[in-house]
């Protein structure tokens, strides 16, 4: 359980988030959508402390990310944008060095890295250095590192960006068992079928706002349009920096 | 024998040990067999050596670098091993580059009697390539330098004036001896070539390179004998062999003179100048055998008026020191033609150069020479001493000092030939006045892995004054005789003779003065 | 800890995967001290005199005696049986054609040594050949002395002794200081590229940004990346020490008058001096590194920055450094080895105070490290 209280951040002279509040629930999928520059990385990497807010604050299963970053970060797993994988390394050591860096020990973080590729299908690369891999060999190693130690809450940045058709619909099945494994999966994306066929609640960024919230087929019925996207559109007032 | 190394370095004056004496001179110009190997420096190895630390930094004589000495208390008789304990000091000059260092050349110097560690200096030139990679141990042998000297100083006679006629070897020997405190007989080579190997040991080496010059080739060919195993190479210079009783030196000491006499003559220009020299000595040497020449001069050092008494055996000595030296062997025929006519002054010159400086432990060499030579005077060497002076002089001289320094003799089989198969590097100096290459060629007789080469220049102490060094240095680093040929000793090194007072270089006719 | 431990060993790992790190070590490591070693070899061989030095002598007939007896210490005539032309060194010895004549009547006669002097290749043979003109000089006079029976000691009034309290190893001191120069630098080359390549490489790489989401604090993160690029630094020194060991051994020291050797007791003296040195080295470059915007960056500016204890170390081992420079980081290290390796007494202060300051740097640098971490714009590079 994700929640974000009123949250404001100015980087530079650009008002990134301005009073921003949301939850994104366990057993659900959450899309924070918006066009680019609407301010949802920043809110990402706020909700992980990587960033201070200037006012408001984030929660992560009840506990202020600003004061027990470490307490507070231990419930996360993040899938990055870009994803940061060590070429050097093998998918095992990427994997198990931040499942030991989540707070595991060697044993537990070796066993746990072992489940988790067995889980995403990496055993034929698990060993291979990360170098040279495509992109969706990338994007199950990230994955799989964002999710070894178990956390409860799972952030996605852009998660789809790059992917060819077959991962994409990896990703798609993964996000859902987590789901179903009652996680907390808040992702963001700019991209509207991704959020139309996954996302339990979608929070409509724009100009570091919420400005709407609700499951797609809300939205729909609140702006009275029969897509996501048309609704969209119209939410933030101009298709500048969507995809389709 | 290296008073002429000394002259080589222009450096006269670190031979001078004002302490020295006119009865020691005389004693050197008369009795002493004098196999001395060079001549001394002053000890100034500092007394802090005498710490039983193995080594401490120190200074010698002549060398302005630190090296380590230290020193090894052993029993002055071995058979008593808890009697009195004398002190065997010992100077390493630590190689420059340490590649060996379980190895060390020990240089063991003549005499008998004198003092390694005195000639450090000239040890550490001519070793200077055997020292890039190897220690240089100078051990002072018992009775010698620092190691409990046997020494006979008498400071109460003028080297000028004293006539050695006059003397009374067997009381002047008593009254030395009376002063010594120490067991004499405990002093000769057999027992001194025992610390050697404690000393070895005490500093852990496992492998000596021997040097051994003049009677130190005496003590090498006893290392060989005695402790084979402890040897990696050995080169003898000036050689001893072990046959061979040093009372036969005055037949070498002819030999010395005859070749100078027949040099001077094959040289054209000392032809020249002094075409009756073999007379001009007899002429000399008659006359002293008659009287001593009694003149009025001026003291060689302090220019005070003295007077000098030439004596025979002051002549024959002052030429015969001189005979070991290249250089100063140049300068006989002048001095000799000189004495001829009346002018004693280069002869002065020589006599009171060689007269104080051999730093020899009179008590030391006799008491290797009254154990280990004198009993082997045969009838034979008496023979040929007679008719001789300087062989008929020794012999009587030893003879006297030997009735009062009464030592066991050593067993026959110490003049057993050494029947070794250590490479070993003999050298021997054509021109030697103590040593003959036939000496050498003796002791080959059991090597079975030797080679001996003589130096057409070279007098006593090859090393010093040719290539000979050289030599040894790559004995020591291949460790084998194979490829030492000897070759580079044909190098013309000679030294031409003086012509008048001032130079060796032919005198232009137009000038020439006499 | 346990979370340090990881990321030593991570970045460790990673390292030495890192052809560019590791290149950058180990050329450093083992690439000076046989450069060292060459470069020595050569100017050893074309500084010392050959042992059998050959010049040209003109006139060699006037003085026959002379010229034997340059001959017997090495010195020959270029027109001697088998010397060839090339082996001749380019100093001319001419004996006056009045050489003989001026000799016998005792007056000075004159030869004239001919040679540049500023030629260092030619100096110690110019030196070489003037001292045994002078004890050819000397020997002679002494001999005209004894000639006139005096004693040739009365022309040297004053004896001059010299104990010369140099060490063999203190005549090494010029060549170990430039020796424990290279080693003390080597902590700084040898983690350059592994300090850029976990703090600016790591930013580039996007991966600063995921590991600073984990469960981690800033100070766990800067030890353990401190620590992984200290191991590195002393890694490269322990590799130039045992190269240098070795490789130094092969030159012809002897050839100088004395030894470089680098004994156990160096090696122990220098890796434990060199734990403080490693640990400011990797301080300073991750902090100069973090500061940089990309990779290049860090590499110009860390250049730039590794000049000052370049500089320090380079000064120190001169004898002429100004006192000041044993009580500073880097250069009072140095002047603690150079004394030990002469053989003289540690300033034991002076290494304490300097590897004191050392570690107190490195602490400010490591705090400086913590904060940087937390500032958005270092880690965004916003």
């Amino acid at each position: 359980m994700i929640t974000v209280t009123n949250l404001s951040k100015k980087i530079g002279d650009v008002q990134a988030l301005d009073n921003l509040s949301f939850s994104a629930h366990d057993g659900h999928i959450t899309g924070l959508l918006g066009p680019n520059g609407a301010g949802k990385t920043t809110c990402l990497r706020t909700v992980f402390g990587l960033l201070a807010a200037d006012e408001g604050h984030a929660e992560i299963d009840g506990i202020d990310v600003a004061k027990e970053p470490t307490k507070a970060k231990a419930q996360l797993g993040l899938f990055p944008d870009p994803f940061g994988l060590y070429e050097r390394l093998s998918p095992r050591e990427y994997i198990s060095y931040f499942a030991e860096l989540s707070g595991m020990s060697k044993n537990d973080a070796k066993q746990a890295t072992q489940n988790v590729i067995a889980q995403l299908k990496l055993e034929d690369i698990a060993d291979r250095r990360c170098k040279g891999f495509s992109q969706g060999q990338r994007m199950k190693t990230a994955l799989a590192q964002a999710i070894v130690h178990k956390p409860t809450n799972i952030i996605l940045d852009e998660p789809t960006r790059g992917l060819d058709v077959m991962s994409t619909r990896l990703l798609r099945d993964i996000l859902l068992s987590l789901k179903a494994a009652g996680h907390c999966v808040l992702f963001s994306s700019h991209v509207m079928q991704e959020v139309a066929a996954l996302c339990d609640q979608v929070i409509v960024m724009a100009d570091g706002k919420v400005v709407a919230t609700g499951s797609p087929e809300e939205l729909c019925q609140q702006t009275g349009k029969d897509s996501l996207e048309d609704a969209f559109i119209q939410l933030i007032g101009t298709d500048e920096g969507i995809a389709a | 024998m290296n008073i002429g190394k000394v002259m080589l370095q222009g450096t006269f004056n670190k031979v001078r040990k004002p302490k020295l004496l006119a009865r020691q001179s005389k004693l050197i110009s008369a009795i002493q067999v004098g196999l001395l190997s060079m001549l001394s420096l002053s000890v100034t190895a500092e007394e802090t050596t005498s710490s039983h630390a193995p080594l401490s930094a120190c200074y010698v004589d002549g060398l302005s670098e630190q090296v380590q000495c230290g020193s090894l208390m052993v029993a002055e008789n071995p058979a008593i091993p808890d009697g009195k304990q004398i002190a065997i000091h010992y100077a390493v000059l630590p190689a420059i580059k340490p590649s060996f260092k379980k190895q060390a050349l020990l240089a063991i110097a003549g005499g008998p009697g004198q003092s390694a560690i005195e000639n450090a200096a000239g040890f550490n030139r001519v070793l200077a390539k055997v020292r890039q990679d190897r220690d240089i141990l100078l051990i002072d042998q018992r009775g010698t330098g620092q190691s409990s000297i046997l020494a006979c100083d008498d400071d109460n006679m003028s080297a000028l004036s004293f006539n050695d006629d006059d003397m009374d070897y067997v009381a002047d020997t008593q009254k030395c001896l009376d002063k010594i405190d120490a067991d004499v007989s405990q002093y000769g080579s057999l027992t001194a070539l025992k610390d050697f190997e404690a000393v070895r040991e005490h500093l852990n080496y496992d492998k000596f390179h021997l040097y051994g010059v003049s009677y130190g080739t005496r003590m090498a060919q006893l290392y060989m004998r005695e402790y084979p195993q402890a040897l990696a190479t050995v080169t003898l210079d000036g050689v001893v062999p072990m046959q061979q009783s040093v009372i036969a030196i005055g037949s070498a000491i002819d030999r010395g003179y005859a070749l100078l006499f027949k040099d001077c003559q094959k040289n054209s220009q000392c032809q020249q100048q002094f075409p009756t020299l073999e007379q001009d000595f007899q002429q000399v040497d008659n006359a002293l055998a008659e009287a001593a020449i009694v003149t009025q001069t001026r003291n060689p050092q302090t220019d005070e008026i003295a007077d000098f008494t030439l004596t025979r055996g002051k002549f024959n000595g002052a030429i015969r020191m001189a005979l070991y030296m290249p250089n100063i062997r140049a300068l006989i025929p002048h001095a000799i033609h000189q004495a001829s006519i009346g002018n004693y002054q280069p002869i002065l010159g020589i006599y009171t150069l060689t007269a104080d400086s051999t730093g020899i432990a009179m008590g030391m060499h006799a008491s290797v020479v009254c154990g280990e030579d004198i009993h082997r005077l045969t009838d034979d060497i008496r023979q040929r001493a007679k008719g001789s002076y300087m062989a008929t002089t020794m012999i009587e001289g030893l003879e006297a000092t030997c009735s009062v320094w009464n030592m066991p003799q050593v067993d026959s089989s110490f003049s057993d030939a050494i029947e070794s198969d250590i490479p070993t590097l003999l050298l021997s100096g054509e021109l030697d006045p103590a040593t003959p290459p036939s000496w050498g060629e003796m002791a080959t007789e059991k090597l079975s892995n030797a080679k001996h080469f003589i130096s057409k220049f070279a007098t006593h102490g090859v090393a010093y004054q040719s290539c000979g060094n050289e030599l040894m240095a790559d004995l020591v680093t291949s460790g084998s005789l194979d490829n030492i040929d000897g070759e580079c000793l044909e190098k013309d090194v000679s030294r031409s003779f003086y012509l008048n007072a001032n130079t060796v270089e032919v005198i232009p006719t137009t000038t020439e003065e006499e | 800890m346990k979370t340090v431990i990881a990321m030593v060993r991570k970045e460790l790992i990673d390292a030495m995967r890192d052809k560019r790190s590791v290149m950058a070590g180990l050329y450093y490591a083992i690439g000076t001290p046989l450069l060292m070693c060459g470069m020595f070899m050569v100017l050893i061989g074309q500084l010392s005199s050959p042992e059998d030095l050959n010049i040209n002598i003109t006139n060699s007939d006037n003085a026959p005696d002379l010229v034997r007896f340059l001959n017997n210490r090495g010195i020959n005539a270029s027109t001697d049986e088998g010397v060839s032309v090339k082996d001749v060194k380019d100093i001319e010895l001419i004996i006056s054609d009045d050489y003989a004549e001026n000799m016998a009547k005792a007056k000075p006669a004159e030869v004239t040594l001919i040679a540049d002097n500023s030629n260092e290749k030619l100096q110690k043979s110019i030196r070489r050949v003037e001292l045994q003109l002078q004890a050819y000089s000397s020997e002679m006079g002494s001999l005209r002395l004894i000639a006139r029976g005096i004693n040739p000691a009365v022309v040297q009034p004053v004896k001059v002794i010299v104990e010369d309290q140099a060490t063999p190893d203190s005549k090494g001191g010029f060549i170990l200081g430039i020796a424990i120069f290279t080693m003390i630098y080597s902590v700084f080359i040898s983690g350059m590229n592994l300090a850029i390549d976990t703090s600016a490489g790591e930013r580039e790489r996007n991966s600063l940004a995921l590991l600073l989401s984990h469960p981690i604090s800033t100070r766990q993160l800067v030890l353990g990346k401190i620590i992984a690029v200290t191991c590195f630094a002393l890694l490269g020194l322990l590799l130039i020490l045992l190269v240098s060991k070795f490789a130094y051994t092969f030159v012809p020291w002897q050839e100088l008058g004395f030894s470089v050797n680098i004994s156990p007791d160096f090696m122990g003296l220098m890796l434990f001096i060199g734990i403080p040195l490693a640990i400011m080295a990797a301080t300073l470059q991750l902090f100069v590194s973090f500061m940089a915007k990309s990779f290049k960056e860090a590499q110009s500016y860390l250049t730039m920055v590794l000049f000052v204890p370049l500089a320090l170390s380079m000064a120190a081992s001169y004898n002429i450094a100004p006192d000041v420079l044993e009580w500073l980081p880097v250069s009072g290290q140095q002047q603690a080895l150079m004394a030990f390796i002469k053989g003289r007494e540690i300033p034991m202060l002076q290494l304490l105070v300097s590897s004191g300051a050392t570690l107190v740097l490195s602490v400010a640098l490591a705090l400086g490290l913590e904060k940087l971490l937390k500032s958005e714009k270092v880690v965004f590079g916003l």
